[in-house]
């Protein structure tokens, strides 16, 4: 019986030889990774009486969030998941200075094809840009897989993407995602797996496929596959730490999809985000000129190195308008130590920028709080009221060339104007 | 869990998102009460209290959309709230609601048809939910994972099984 | 008369002046970081309804404490000092990520010798290592006095006048010394005094390592500390101001040959050890043997005492090569953008990143826990921060120890309090 990605990955992960969507399993995932969440999930552990957990080596534990610590609840909260971590000799655990759990996780090799992970984040299905299941669920359940090994999980019905055509100039991965949003709305992919096919993806890069599959989730995709390839074998193999564990799970030819969308990559144009829903999108021509006070370069969705790379390309040589406050929050510790030592981050500090340590930054309400009024420019993935501050401001999401191009200008502006 | 769960309506719009639910800086907490306090406080002053005095939430698509955060349907339980009822739920925040024993009910048809301060009343094991004198159904959470909400959440099902 | 009375009676128009007159003296600079300008602003718009500022372009805000906002509230605050600003005309304001403020006022140029310099900051003094008379004020002072007229009423102090000789020991850095003198004198020991350092040891040091000492003039109750300005002053001087506008103002003003001092104190730094701050307080200080073993959670090279290049490169130095102990949070802090790029470009953050340091935009640091530097009840920290007191970094009976960037890099290493010149190679 032919399957898709997601229905492989659930079935073999139920102990299954297949399954079909709607079917509930019990599923026992690969990884449970949990965030500056974690202390929750010890406390519900506590709660619940369990002292042992399944399989220590399943979990990693990545303080991201708030890092580090900025009141002492907060450094309370951390001692709890950093003593706990110790307690139950969880290996796969990285400290405040470490970076953002997801990219994190990815760049150390503890995700890989045919993984199943869960996670208390809903942008879990960024592993999917490396051929894992990813999928976000909370605190509570995170404990009970730590002590269970397992979840139900409801198989669900999958969406072929395939891509062609190139990008133009000053089009991204995230304007691809923004113009999906748009399209599909924040529920167009609710429930749903999604698959990206197409002539376009081998030329795309992991960091565009994380973007791609970070964002799906703010259509509510519950996972995302980019099916492994020769690039996912390159970036993935020298990453792990048994390179025979690399075995690409694809869909079958003949698997069943709900629907398929055709997109061509050389229509699209910069889009942005208006306030306060991610759906709300625009192209950039529409919104150019609106005055920003902050521009926030980072997240999981666009805070990688080719992320910065992009912006510190346009902003080279130039300086940014003096209303603007450009923060810059390097998605991990190793992609802060690619930009010092490719100059990427010299550049981003001469234009003007804050660089912060690496970390969720402002889009987790760390750092980079609006007043009253204020406009933020952000390559996030969320644009919520109040999401940034005062819930009399407002965001707009778009990607790292628009959001170069904005902070030179002090308002929204087309990036292709400035190559 | 009771099986069936009456009274007043407070409804919202399409896409009601987490952050509006629960704002990150709360997420310090994680009892029903505090959380409670800050519910839904971006949609105005005296919010949650107003909140407080309605029994059950209709929502139209994708409420609860957005982070995984647990504290979600946590918060809308320490307003009192029994039950949401909407078109559909964002699939993080339909689990943890029943990870945390708060009923949740998919039905599009009477968000169609309620407006804020109607009585509604859900009958969850027959599947049906009774307003001004008509009938709507709904599909009902699948047995396995029924017994999770049935027991008050996942906490009290772990206790119970380990 | 001294450096400090040839100031003051310049500035307040007369030929000369004695400890215990009171002058009334034309303010050249008035500085504030993000905290005290919100303070005085209020006083200033709802005390003084109707007033203007006599001269903006003596005014300067530098936020340090907030390098991006935490809270919205500070995000609000930081907004309100940006309008004020913007209705007042003043133009010298730096903004979250510029450094810590009086570094980034120096490197500004906005100080000169000869200047008067006040500050809602009880750190302001530092400005006498570079010939000026600096001292800290109060928001209502600073406001009424300062802002709406550009004046400030001065009480000519009595000077204490500390003569540094011998040659350091290896491993005892100038901030080793600058706190021995504070737990020397105690922190009440030189209330209302200026503090006069001096001696071959003081000559021998660069404007910035001299810099510490007025640094401290608080923690002993001073009013204020200088050096006698010198060669290296005017030369450091000249590079800092070049042509900037504050040149015009620069004035050396060297201290007679037969001024008088209420007490002179004699100080052999060959016989200073290694000094920590103890928790609660900055006067504290003791030889390292009594922290030596103190488990650490968090070290930190910041602040307005330790953020500095040559701070950074001496724990590069010790750093280079090896990783610190995983359990400790290593934090480094440049004390300003030129700072930051300097390092970045020497390779030194490269270096600490990879020994397992995180690395911080120029700010404040951990100072007051504004974006970081919050502890849990039971953590340690120790840092070339200027500030130990008890809830100052989170948690009111979390520790924190102060100590030489040296002492920081070796502490972070071994993951307790560790004596530098235990480390043969550092």
């Amino acid at each position: 019986m032919s399957q898709t990605i997601a229905e492989k990955i659930l079935a073999a992960r139920a102990g299954l030889s297949h399954v079909t969507p709607g079917q509930i399993v019990d599923a026992y995932p690969d990884l449970v990774m949990s965030h500056t969440a974690t202390w929750r999930s010890v406390s519900v552990m506590k709660k619940i009486g369990a002292k042992r957990l399944y399989d220590p080596n399943r979990l990693a534990i990545v303080l991201d969030h708030i890092s580090p610590a900025k009141t002492e609840k907060y450094a309370a909260d951390q001692q709890t998941s950093r003593n706990f971590a110790r307690e139950y000799g969880i290996e796969k655990f990285y400290d405040v200075d470490a970076g953002i759990a997801h990219l994190v996780l990815m760049e150390h090799g503890h995700v890989k094809p045919g993984d199943l992970i869960v996670g208390t984040d809903s942008h879990c299905t960024i592993y999917g840009a490396l051929g894992a299941l990813g999928s976000g669920i909370g605190y509570t359940e995170v404990a009970s897989v730590w002590v269970t090994g397992k979840l139900w999980m409801k198989v669900p019905t999958t969406i072929k993407l395939t891509l062609s055509g190139r990008f133009a100039a000053g089009v991204s991965a995230k304007d691809l995602m923004l113009h999906l949003i748009g399209t599909l709305g924040a529920d167009g992919c609710g429930y749903k797996s999604v698959e990206f096919y197409g002539s376009a993806l081998p030329a795309m890069s992991i960091s565009e496929r994380m973007t791609m599959a970070n964002l799906a989730m703010e259509m509510g995709a519950k996972c995302v596959f980019v099916p492994p390839d020769d690039a996912t074998r390159e970036w993935l193999l020298p990453r792990l730490r048994d390179p025979a564990s690399y075995r690409p799970v694809l869909a079958d030819a003949d698997a069943s999809y709900e629907q398929s969308i055709d997109v061509d990559l050389s229509t699209l144009a910069p889009m942005v985000a208006c306030p306060h829903q991610v759906e709300n999108t625009k192209p950039v021509t529409e919104v150019l000129g609106t005055r920003i006070d902050q521009a926030f370069l980072g997240s999981c969705a666009n805070g990688k190195y080719e992320d910065l790379a992009v912006a510190a390309g346009i902003l080279k040589g130039r300086k940014i308008d003096p209303r603007v406050r450009l923060i810059v929050t390097p998605g991990s510790k190793q992609i802060m130590l690619e930009a010092m030592r490719t100059g990427v981050l010299a550049t981003l500090m001469e234009s003007g920028a804050l660089v912060t340590n690496p970390g969720c930054g402002a889009c987790a309400g760390d750092g980079g709080m609006m007043a009253d009024g204020e406009v933020s420019l952000s390559t996030a993935n969320r644009n919520f009221v109040g999401r940034m501050g005062s819930n009399k401001s407002s965001i707009y999401l778009a990607s790292p060339a628009t959001l170069a191009a904005s902070a030179l200008q002090g308002a929204i502006a087309d990036p292709r104007d400035l190559l | 869990m009771q099986d069936t769960i009456s009274g007043r309506i407070y409804k919202f719009g399409d896409n009601v998102n987490s952050d509006i639910i629960i704002a990150g800086r709360y997420l310090i907490y994680i009892e029903p009460a505090q959380l409670a306090k800050h519910a839904f406080e971006m949609l105005g002053e005296g919010f949650p209290e107003k909140l407080r005095s309605y029994d059950i939430l209709v929502a139209g698509r994708n409420f609860g959309c957005g982070s995984a955060r647990e504290q979600a349907s946590t918060a809308i339980q320490g307003l009192g709230i029994k039950a949401v009822v909407a078109a559909s739920f964002a699939r993080t925040f339909y689990r943890n609601a029943i990870n945390d024993g708060l009923p949740i009910v998919e039905c599009p048809a009477l968000y169609e048809t309620v407006a804020t301060n109607d009585e509604i009343a859900i009958d969850l094991a027959k599947g049906v939910i009774s307003h001004a004198g008509k009938e709507y159904g709904f599909p009902q959470i699948p047995e396995s994972v029924g017994k999770i909400l049935k027991l008050g959440g996942l906490a009290n099902y772990l206790k119970s099984t380990l | 008369m001294n450096m400090v009375e040839k100031i003051l009676a310049r500035r307040s128009g007369q030929k000369s002046v004695a400890p215990g007159d009171v002058v009334v003296a034309d303010i050249d600079l008035m500085v504030m970081h993000d905290l005290s300008a919100n303070f005085v602003m209020k006083v200033f718009e709802n005390e003084m309804k109707g007033a203007s500022i006599r001269d903006p372009s003596k005014l300067v805000f530098a936020f340090d404490h907030n390098f991006a906002p935490a809270t919205r509230e500070a995000a609000e605050a930081l907004a309100a000092v940006r309008k004020f600003a913007a209705k007042h005309e003043v133009q010298h304001l730096f903004d979250s990520g510029c450094g810590s403020i009086h570094h980034v006022i120096m490197e500004a140029g906005l100080v000169a010798p000869g200047m008067i310099v006040i500050g809602c900051d009880s750190h302001t003094p530092i400005y006498g290592a570079l010939g000026a008379f600096a001292t800290g004020v109060g928001n209502n002072s600073m406001a009424a006095l300062g802002f709406a007229h550009g004046k400030c009423w001065f009480k000519v102090p009595e000077t204490i006048k500390i003569h540094f000789h011998g040659t350091p020991a290896r491993a005892v850095q100038p901030r080793d010394v600058s706190q021995f003198v504070v737990g020397k004198l105690g922190e009440d020991g030189a209330i209302y005094k200026a503090l006069e350092y001096a001696g071959p040891y003081i000559e021998s040091l660069d404007v910035n390592d001299r810099a510490l000492f007025p640094l401290q003039a608080i923690d002993v109750g001073g009013k204020c500390g200088f050096v006698n300005p010198d060669e290296k002053t005017l030369r450091h001087a000249q590079q800092l101001l070049g042509t900037r506008r504050a040149a015009a103002r620069f004035e050396l003003f060297q201290n007679d040959a037969d001024c008088r001092y209420a007490e002179v104190i004699d100080i052999d730094v060959s016989r200073i050890e290694p000094q920590v701050a103890c928790p609660p307080t900055v006067g504290n200080v003791k030889p390292i043997d009594a922290a030596v073993g103190t488990p650490i959670n968090v070290a930190e090279a910041g602040g307005s005492t330790g953020g500095r290049l040559s701070d950074i490169r001496t724990l590069a130095r010790c750093l280079a090569n090896r990783r610190i102990h995983p359990g400790v949070r290593l934090q480094v802090v440049p004390a300003s953008r030129d700072i930051y790029l300097a390092a970045l470009k020497e390779g030194l953050f490269e270096t600490l990143h990879t020994a397992g340091a995180n690395i911080f935009p120029p700010s404040a640091g951990s100072n007051q826990a504004f974006n970081m530097g919050a502890l849990a009840e039971d953590e340690v920290m120790i840092s070339t921060q200027a500030r130990n007191f008890p809830g100052r970094n989170g948690h009111p009976k979390a520790r924190h120890f102060l100590a030489s960037a040296l002492t920081v890099a070796a502490s972070a290493l071994t993951g307790k309090i560790t004596d530098p010149r235990t480390l043969e190679d550092l």
